[in-house]
């Protein structure tokens, strides 16, 4: 991999300069403590610079209004915005992974030119409507039910979990439109606009204090029929390659911004203790740290890893899994151990850093928000199965007997 | 550094891994004891010029050959000569097999001494390179799968020869080797494991089709691969830091192996009628080497954050 990425030297002062010139100095000042309308605003401003820049959509095809960029310059990209602690476009993350994934390998002509020149405006922004109060882990076991009627489906049903449908347009939704088939046979996929008819949604109030998590209740809602991706009863397929998305390079920003985040830690742990001296020179406090800095090194080696063999073409093993459940369980030690070290300030709740990394400086609210990683993005639990399964070889927990 | 092994490196993992499928079973007789030396495997490596990957060809192949030398219950000696003694002395050739030992090391229990037929002794700043004979050497009863012993009496270093200011460099290898052995035995006690639990039947189900016997096994794995890479990248870099964070992470995971990898081979994996003990107790001999975990957590410490005024400890370097 290290002789792809020598190869882009040139891209990568090209974005490092373009980020000193446009980075807002200023932005955390800014986003400490602001609004979700204030945030909402400030990641528009961003988007669009980062557009300007050729940046904003750099997995996309140029087809479409993206950079067209091949893996090894995305890298160099996502290393650089990491590095240089630039706001993450969380407002978008659907918009900008999720939908273009899903149209791009299943959508009809109409959609991709309906919706993906729309996205790139910054103004279209989606949501993404597949957990269930009962199907969160165990989608497949999802209830919302899509009923043909001549040229609509008309949907009923609960989703949760929607980052950001309060201020979506559209949701990328799965329903089921056969509740005789198997379970997983049964799901079709849908684009739905939230602003039709028999749409509600519900802010749901995180123990952070953000409530950018949403419930959508779905009432005789209508669906064109040709917002449908894929084929009827297809929507199991279609949404993995949505789910799919998700993996790979945003595990690489993830790594790249906790291995730079640790300089906060030392920067908390370099105050006066209460007891004389630094926090860093106590040893059980060093010990931590560099259990955390090992941490770190060692999701990068992963991450690394995982890279080369998607450059490579061979990205079908468990890799991301095992990121995804690493990087999780370090997040909440790396942001205990912050905690620990803001004493008793640090058991407030402070303000937030809108738009700031998993791991922001702002211990408790870092904290709190970590315990959402292992759940969210497929459960570390559903992800070990995953890892035993398909690396391990182990076998499959037996299904109960029917009636039991 | 590319994680992707060339063709070259390739080629080298598949020819030493033909030499050790012919010594990948133990035999009956060897199979009830605590540690095989296989000294007909150590002669094949060394004449095939496996010990010298690390002169021919560079630290990560040295490595390489390393991990897989380490992954059958025999025991060989490579790390110390492939590694630490390319790194050390690269334009001689060491006799081997050999020991390694550290500051204040000399009157304790060696790992491979009884075998050895040259030292590198931590003296100071410096590296003393010392020969040694058989009869200098008595064997420490051990039930660590690794030869141990130690000196009959206190050895001349007088005679010597003397690496000037290569302490430093000795303990930065040595940590590589610990790390690279420690990689492919764990993934080696790993795969046992997952055969045993996939074949041993509990209840009428298979032990490993358990959540509960799986999700640890997936920790274990998810460790074996983190030692695994972070090892790779000290070898390839050569960063004194680098080495620091593989053998600390790898020392400090050795108790997660040795609780999980023996609990789920049952009753059978604490007795030596099962061979799990072949790797899981060169594990545990490994994990206090070179100033063990904790010695590497205060090398990175110090080398990231050197303004502290952590106290020294007495009797140890790191």
């Amino acid at each position: 991999m290290i002789e792809e990425l020598k190869a882009h030297e040139d891209f990568r002062q090209q974005v490092r300069e373009w980020l000193a010139r446009n980075l807002p100095k200023d932005w955390q000042a800014e986003m400490l403590g602001a609004s979700e309308d204030e945030h909402a605003a400030f990641q528009k401003r961003w988007f669009r610079q980062m557009r300007e820049g050729g940046y904003v959509a750099p997995h996309w095809p140029k087809q479409w209004g993206g950079g067209g960029m091949s893996f090894p310059q995305q890298i160099v990209l996502f290393e650089e915005l990491a590095r240089a602690g630039a706001p993450r476009l969380v407002l978008y993350f659907i918009s900008l992974y999720h939908a273009p994934a899903t149209l791009l390998e299943w959508g009809s002509e109409e959609q991709r030119k309906r919706h993906l020149p729309a996205i790139l405006t910054g103004d279209e922004i989606w949501c993404q409507g597949f957990s269930e109060p009962g199907a969160g882990s165990d989608l497949a076991s999802l209830r919302t039910k899509a009923e043909r009627r001549g040229d609509v489906y008309v949907i009923n049903g609960q989703k949760t979990w929607s980052s950001n449908a309060y201020r979506a347009r559209y949701c990328l939704l799965l329903a089921r439109t056969d509740s005789t088939a198997p379970k997983h046979k049964g799901i079709s996929y849908f684009i739905l606009d939230l602003e039709s008819k028999g749409v509600t949604r519900r802010p749901i109030r995180m123990l952070t204090g953000g409530s950018h998590f949403c419930e959508l209740f779905l009432d005789n809602v209508e669906i064109p029929a040709e917002n449908r991706i894929g084929e009827e009863g297809q929507g199991w397929a279609v949404a993995q390659s949505t789910l799919a998305s998700e993996r790979g390079l945003t595990a690489l920003e993830f790594a790249e911004r906790m291995r730079q985040a640790l300089a906060l830690l030392v920067r908390d742990a370099s105050k006066p203790a209460p007891w004389g001296g630094r926090f860093i020179d106590d040893a059980g406090i060093r010990r931590q740290l560099v259990d955390v800095h090992i941490g770190t090194e060692t999701l990068h080696v992963l991450v690394g890893n995982m890279l080369t063999r998607a450059l490579r073409g061979d990205g079908g093993g468990s890799e991301a899994s095992i990121i995804k459940i690493y990087h999780s369980e370090m997040l909440q030690k790396f942001t205990d151990l912050g905690v620990q070290l803001g004493g008793i300030s640090g058991q407030y709740v402070q303000s937030v850093l809108m738009g700031g990394g998993y791991e922001s400086g702002y211990w408790m609210h870092d904290n709190l928000y970590s315990w959402a990683c292992t759940i969210a993005g497929g459960s570390n639990e559903i992800q070990r199965n995953i890892i035993a399964e398909k690396t391990l070889g182990l076998p499959r927990e037996p299904k109960l007997a029917s009636g039991h | 550094m590319d994680f992707k092994l060339t063709e070259e490196q390739s080629a080298l993992v598949e020819a030493v891994q033909a030499i050790l499928g012919d010594h990948s079973e133990l035999t009956v007789s060897n199979r009830h004891g605590f540690c095989h030396f296989d000294h007909k495997l150590q002669h094949l490596l060394l004449e095939n010029g496996f010990l010298d990957a690390g002169r021919d060809l560079g630290a990560l192949e040295a490595a390489l050959v390393t991990i897989e030398a380490s992954r059958i219950p025999a025991t060989v000696e490579v790390g110390a000569s492939a590694i630490v003694a390319a790194r050390l002395l690269p334009d001689e050739r060491v006799e081997g097999p050999i020991a390694l030992i550290g500051e204040g090391g000399l009157d304790k229990p060696v790992r491979n001494l009884p075998v050895a037929r040259t030292a590198f002794v931590e003296s100071g700043d410096d590296v003393l390179v010392l020969k040694i004979e058989a009869k200098d050497v008595e064997i420490t009863p051990s039930i660590y799968a690794y030869p141990f012993g130690r000196f009959r009496t206190e050895p001349d270093l007088t005679r010597c020869q003397r690496i000037v200011g290569a302490a430093v460099q000795l303990r930065q290898w040595w940590r590589v080797a610990l790390a690279a052995e420690c990689s492919g035995t764990a993934q080696s006690a790993i795969a046992f494991t997952i055969d045993h639990v996939n074949n041993r039947q509990v209840l009428g189900r298979a032990v490993g089709s358990y959540q509960s016997v799986q999700h640890r096994l997936v920790q274990c794995h998810m460790i074996a691969q983190g030692i695994h890479f972070l090892t790779l990248r000290a070898a390839w870099s050569g960063d004194p830091a680098h080495a620091d964070e593989a053998a600390c992470y790898a020392q400090q995971h050795v108790q997660k192996f040795m609780v999980d990898l023996h609990q789920f081979n049952g009753a059978m994996g604490v007795t030596n009628e099962h061979l799990l003990h072949f790797w899981t107790y060169r594990l545990r001999a490994l994990q206090s080497e070179a100033g063990g975990a904790h010695g590497a957590a205060r090398s990175i410490a110090r080398a990231r954050w050197a303004r502290s005024s952590m106290p020294k400890v007495a009797g140890g370097r790191a």
